[in-house]
């Protein structure tokens, strides 16, 4: 939920309820009011009557009243002298047709003889009155609150627009990418410390992030010599005429270990020069060609494991950086050999706005999430597991979709160039 | 021939050193840009085994010092930086090839024999062992004057041996000298035993002694005993 409607919806809950109450007292209020003028009414009235009677020593007539009706009764002696007042509804014979109203009941001697005396005042009028006081005095009220909600709506708005920019900043910023973090203009402090922070937290964000890869760089470069060193040291201990079996298999498995070691620094290098957009210049590349050539340099892997290459093939060129095309192609022949098996299958799509690979092999699906993370591998795989995470480093450089799924037994990794990730 | 080795990695100077002479070569050595800059300036050598980070300058100077003074030793850049950029910028400025580390020595060996044959001039492509005649620019190879085919990995893989004959070369060695640093595959051991094992035929059905050796499983040797 959106903090200005549950600020809102708070607020007018609040407010109807308090209207409510409010209004509903109000017109109590009022009705008692209004009920204790016309019990102020009846009883003048009450003691208008009893004049007329003791001057006169004749009742008056029961609508003899511009406004109440009396009605007599007589009764055998008093008994109750109290006066009581209630509501009720009367027939009013001037406007013939029930209405409600008031009455005062009392039991009086009139003329020497004791009577119930019931004298009645209409409240329509009156209820008129309250029903037009409460209109007046609410729809304004109300009105105004509508006011208040429209103009508070459009300002909260308004003096949101520069959170809504920090986020989409926010959003927008990519720690690879050149530019840092845009600062917006406000003058709201709030926004503009919020903003101050941001810029602070991802100016460190880069520049931590900038050590790290100089880090990683500078530890692979320097690594590189003394691996130089072993290498041909161990070229040395092979030129000797005294070697063993024994001895020739720890070389062996030195000379693996080194190659390794190796590859994985270079990789490493690789990933770093990726990322630190290195690789920059750009040429219009046949891919239908390059696929044909990479395909050629494969073939003794490929015929080694007597593989099937099916390939759909269609013409496509694409303005990207060479190094990092074939870069990509050769992971994507290098992956589709290693983990196939023997007598499997490679299928090679290209159509004019993808590339895909799809191959068969030993193991079921793979996390599509995980595999593009850095040294994630299968266990029995050879390699540096570092070969997809340059893949993806690829795809998101040269802003292609990169995605992987497994159907049928298929392993498939699809590259749509048109489609930034 | 001639060498002279410019690096300040001691380890790295004394195999390579040991290796040349080892081929009956001379090596010198610098191990920074001063003692460079002054071998340079004073004596000739076939080739230069240039490394581009030295403790007191850039190689990328000793060449530009090198051109300037109007010599024509070969220069063979090693460098620990895989950069295209600095590939292109050192090529350009007249080196004759680049070779980045870590690399196996026979592989620079084999580079360094390419730049000297390249830069002979009489015109000395050809690259001779016994009954063995291998034509470095023509990629012909000739068995007693008879032509015999290779493709052109057995026929890389050939003069790659015969290049560094009397030396062992192990089976790494041999994978990144034909498939580059790319290929990174299980499979590709077995692809050299495959194509030596095709070469041994072609040249032994030629009439061609069998130079090859195998040893333990770890390489294999080309030489005469």
């Amino acid at each position: 939920m959106k903090l200005f409607s549950s600020y809102n919806r708070i607020l007018s809950v609040i407010t109807l309820t308090g209207l409510l109450v409010i209004g509903f007292l109000f017109y109590q209020m009022l009705g008692q009011y209004l009920n204790r003028q016309i019990e102020d009414h009846l009883y003048e009235e009450l003691l208008e009557v009893r004049d007329f009677a003791h001057v006169k020593n004749i009742l008056p007539s029961p609508d003899g009243f511009d406004d109440v009706i009396v009605e007599y009764k007589k009764i055998k002696k008093l008994e109750d002298q109290r006066k009581f007042f209630a509501d009720t509804n009367f027939y009013n014979p001037k406007k013939k047709h029930q209405e409600s109203g008031r009455y005062l009941m009392t039991q009086m001697v009139l003329n020497g003889q004791p009577y119930e005396l019931k004298i009645i005042a209409s409240k329509f009028e009156r209820k008129e009155q309250i029903k037009s006081i409460v209109l007046i005095i609410l729809l304004p009220v109300v009105v105004l609150l509508l006011i208040l909600w429209l103009v508070n709506r459009v300002l909260i708005r308004k003096m949101w627009i520069p959170f809504r920019q920090i986020l989409t900043n926010i959003k927008a910023f990519n720690i690879n990418q050149e530019e840092v973090f845009k600062p917006i203009e406000t003058n709201i402090d709030e926004f503009r410390e919020l903003n101050n922070a941001v810029l602070d937290v991802s100016l460190k964000v880069k520049s931590d992030y900038k050590e790290i890869k100089l880090f990683t760089e500078n530890a692979s470069h320097e690594m590189m010599t003394p691996l130089a060193v072993i290498n041909s040291k161990l070229d040395t201990m092979l030129q000797s005429n005294t070697l063993n079996k024994e001895e020739s298999e720890i070389l062996a498995d030195l000379y693996k270990a080194t190659s390794k070691l190796t590859k994985l620094n270079q990789s490493l290098l690789l990933l770093v020069k990726i990322d630190n957009n290195q690789l920059q210049d750009k040429e219009e590349i046949d891919l239908e060609a390059l696929l044909y050539e990479r395909m050629n340099y494969f073939q003794d892997f490929i015929q080694k494991r007597n593989l099937s290459v099916n390939t759909e093939i269609s013409k496509l060129s694409i303005y990207a950086n060479r190094s990092m095309v074939e870069m990509l192609m050769n992971n994507l022949f290098s992956n589709a050999i290693r983990h196939n098996y023997v007598g499997g299958m490679i299928k090679i799509v290209l159509t004019p706005c993808s590339l895909q690979f799809s191959n068969t092999s030993t193991q079921a699906c793979l996390d599509p999430v995980k595999i593009f993370e850095r040294f994630y591998k299968d266990h029995a795989s050879e390699g540096t597991g570092l070969g997809l995470a340059i893949l993806k480093q690829v795809c998101l450089r040269q802003s292609y979709l990169l995605t992987y799924d497994y159907q049928e037994g298929q392993h498939r990794f699809k590259i749509e160039f048109n489609k930034p990730q | 021939m001639k060498f002279l080795i410019v690096e300040d990695e001691e380890g790295l100077r004394k195999s390579i050193d040991q290796y040349l002479t080892a081929e009956g070569n001379i090596c010198d050595w610098a191990s920074s840009y001063e003692q460079g800059y002054q071998k340079l300036s004073l004596y000739d050598y076939d080739c230069v085994l240039l490394d581009l980070t030295l403790p007191d300058g850039e190689g990328l100077q000793l060449l530009k010092h090198l051109k300037k003074i109007n010599k024509s030793d070969g220069v063979l850049i090693i460098s620990a930086r895989n950069s295209l950029d600095q590939k292109i910028e050192g090529l350009s400025m007249g080196a004759d090839d680049y070779l980045i580390k870590p690399f196996h020595l026979s592989e620079l060996y084999a580079r360094i024999m390419a730049i000297v044959r390249r830069r002979s001039f009489n015109g000395n492509s050809l690259v001779q062992f016994n009954e063995l005649e291998i034509d470095t620019i023509s990629k012909e190879l000739k068995v007693n004057n008879k032509l015999v085919y290779l493709t052109r990995k057995e026929f890389d893989l050939l003069l790659y041996f015969v290049t560094n004959k009397n030396k062992v070369i192990s089976k790494s060695a041999a994978v990144v000298h034909i498939w580059g640093d790319e290929a990174d595959m299980a499979d590709s051991f077995d692809f050299i035993y495959t194509h030596i094992k095709n070469v041994r035929k072609k040249l032994t059905d030629a009439g061609c002694k069998d130079y090859f050796q195998s040893v333990y499983g770890i390489g294999y040797k080309f030489s005469e005993s």
